[in-house]
């Protein structure tokens, strides 16, 4: 009798032993890393850069690196509605005017690549071997006459802007039946201008990452390059906390620290596809590539580096 | 690579993910169907009650309200996402609520789709049932639960049809939840938002090969849904 009371004991302790171990299993919540939003261009995502270095990031940092996958424009406008924690942006003007309206509180270049204009193989425009100027003009010229097509981004993206600052350098009004706005990335744009058979910029990044996923289906090559109006500088912008309480200022600070230390220079360094550099860094020597000294930044963030041994 | 290539290697590439089980997928996956079915269920919880009330109630305006819900069956998610971005944005005046890019976001904005489809279509298999069932209903002076659980035990094909109409359409929409998700990987990255990012990067493969499991889950869904209704209707046949 007693002995079947003692089965009962136990059968009873090893149920609650169970259930209060289920309890827990369900409810336990392991200490999730902090999660950092990043607004950045289409580019960056499309090139593969940023699924590269967030296992480095995360590690490092105990961090949970993610990102929203936007044009420049709507990545400035929804990081000055605080709805991310750091911007990696490229267009320049446009991120000084976010710093200078109080938004942000510190800019640095941190990479470079350059932009390229493509064009169909047999370049119905004649634009091949001339300067970033005169082919734009070459293109519009044949498009004007029903020979070429201009796909642009028509996103209010950095590409875009870099794309209407040639426009008005060549003092051509881009509209028309040849000029198509798509309205899109990096990606489908180049996309729709392969359909075309027509002309576009791009970063080339973005471009060789297509190249290598889409093979022979794209068709573009590259008809104009290493022209100096076509460099493409990318920059982090810290925000301003005080005016964005939700933010994560500290997360964001650790982001742009590893992106200028060392080791995140040397990642950026060391990322190809298909054997090809898509970024080449160059923080704390942006007047190597024809740009502003950011010598003041460079100083306080050195310093920020090393009393965090991060150099 | 030719267009039906590509079609064959994304049918092949959804085999070997669905039998590898990947956990990126996994997670994916199991997103969109908690935020899809959880939104469809919030859905029905009001959009039924509504949709019987209107239904049953006579009122001056019904059939302008009545337009109004059907009209907005037809919301393009793309503006329910917006709308509801600029709601939940940090400085918007939900902000405090700090639910912008989560999947309870998600979940809003699908609801909203969600809602309308089911309190259109209860309305209308409601308002279809035979007038002599009304009739003698009035007639029984029965109690008012009593009546509604009768008519829509009576309407139950039509509201099963609303449910099944108001999960494709969220399993299937990307606007709202890309707006207020933000796609962040491992966090609020659904099926059509991924569907859309693949196919951005040009990997097209994996795009119709995530398609094919959405369309699965969609197809598994639906048969579910459509054997309660086919034993809904031998019921009430027999």
């Amino acid at each position: 009798m007693s002995s079947l009371k003692n089965n009962k004991i136990f059968v009873i302790i090893v149920i609650a032993v169970v259930v209060v171990a289920a309890v827990l299993a369900i409810y336990y919540q392991p200490l999730a890393p902090q999660r950092l939003i990043i607004a950045t261009t289409t580019s960056t995502v499309d090139t593969g850069l940023l699924d590269y270095l967030r296992p480095c990031f995360d590690i490092k940092f105990n961090a949970n690196m993610t990102w929203l996958y936007l044009g420049t424009g709507q990545a400035l406008e929804v990081a000055s509605r605080g709805d991310a924690d750091v911007l990696l942006v490229h267009d320049r003007v446009r991120e000084d005017a976010f710093v200078s309206s109080g938004n942000g509180t510190l800019r640095t270049t941190v990479m470079y690549n350059d932009f390229v204009i493509i064009g169909p193989p047999s370049d119905t425009a004649n634009a091949r071997g001339t300067n970033a100027t005169e082919a734009m003009i070459r293109i519009a010229q044949a498009g004007a006459s029903g020979s070429a097509t201009f796909v642009s981004r028509g996103d209010g993206s950095g590409t875009n802007a870099l794309e209407e600052r040639l426009w008005e350098r060549t003092g051509v009004t881009a509209n028309g039946t040849w000029y198509v706005s798509a309205g899109s990335g990096m990606a489908p744009t180049i996309r729709v201008a392969n359909e075309k058979g027509g002309y576009a910029i791009s970063d080339r990044g973005s471009f060789y990452k297509l190249i290598s996923t889409m093979n022979a289906s794209l068709s573009l090559v590259i008809i104009c390059e290493n022209d100096s109006s076509l460099l493409n500088p990318y920059g982090i912008i810290l925000l301003n906390s005080t005016k964005y309480p939700n933010i994560k200022p500290d997360l964001a600070t650790d982001f742009l620290l590893f992106m200028v230390s060392t080791q995140g220079q040397s990642l950026i360094d060391n990322y190809t596809v298909n054997g090809k550099q898509l970024f080449f860094p160059v923080y704390g020597h942006p007047e190597t590539i024809g740009l502003p000294s950011e010598n003041a930044t460079v100083t306080y963030l050195n310093s920020l580096l090393k009393s965090r041994g991060l150099e | 690579m030719g267009g039906f290539e590509i079609i064959v290697e994304g049918f092949t590439r959804a085999l070997q993910i669905l039998f590898s089980g990947d956990q990126e997928i996994l997670g994916i996956t199991l997103l969109s169907l908690r935020v899809s079915l959880t939104a469809t269920l919030l859905g029905a919880a009001f959009g039924i009650p509504l949709g019987f009330w209107v239904a049953r109630k006579d009122f001056h305006g019904k059939s302008v309200v009545t337009a109004v819900i059907n009209t907005l069956m037809g919301l393009p998610p793309v503006v329910v996402g917006l709308v509801v971005y600029l709601f939940l944005s940090s400085s918007g005046p939900l902000g405090f609520l700090r639910l912008l890019y989560t999947p309870e976001a998600m979940i809003i904005a699908q609801m909203i789709l969600t809602f309308p489809i089911i309190c259109g279509i209860t309305i209308s298999s409601i308002l279809s049932l035979s007038p002599k069932l009304k009739d003698t209903l009035a007639s029984l002076s029965a109690p008012h639960l009593w009546e509604a659980r009768v008519l829509l035990n009576e309407s139950k094909l039509g509201l099963i049809t609303a449910i099944i109409a108001a999960f494709g359409a969220a399993i299937s929409e990307v606007g709202a939840i890309m707006m207020v998700g933000g796609n962040l990987l491992g966090y609020t990255r659904a099926l059509t938002t991924a569907i859309m990012l693949y196919t951005n990067m040009g990997e097209f493969a994996t795009a119709i090969a995530l398609g094919i499991i959405l369309l699965l889950i969609a197809f598994s869904v639906n048969l579910f849904l459509t054997y309660l209704q086919m034993r809904s209707r031998v019921r009430r046949t027999t």
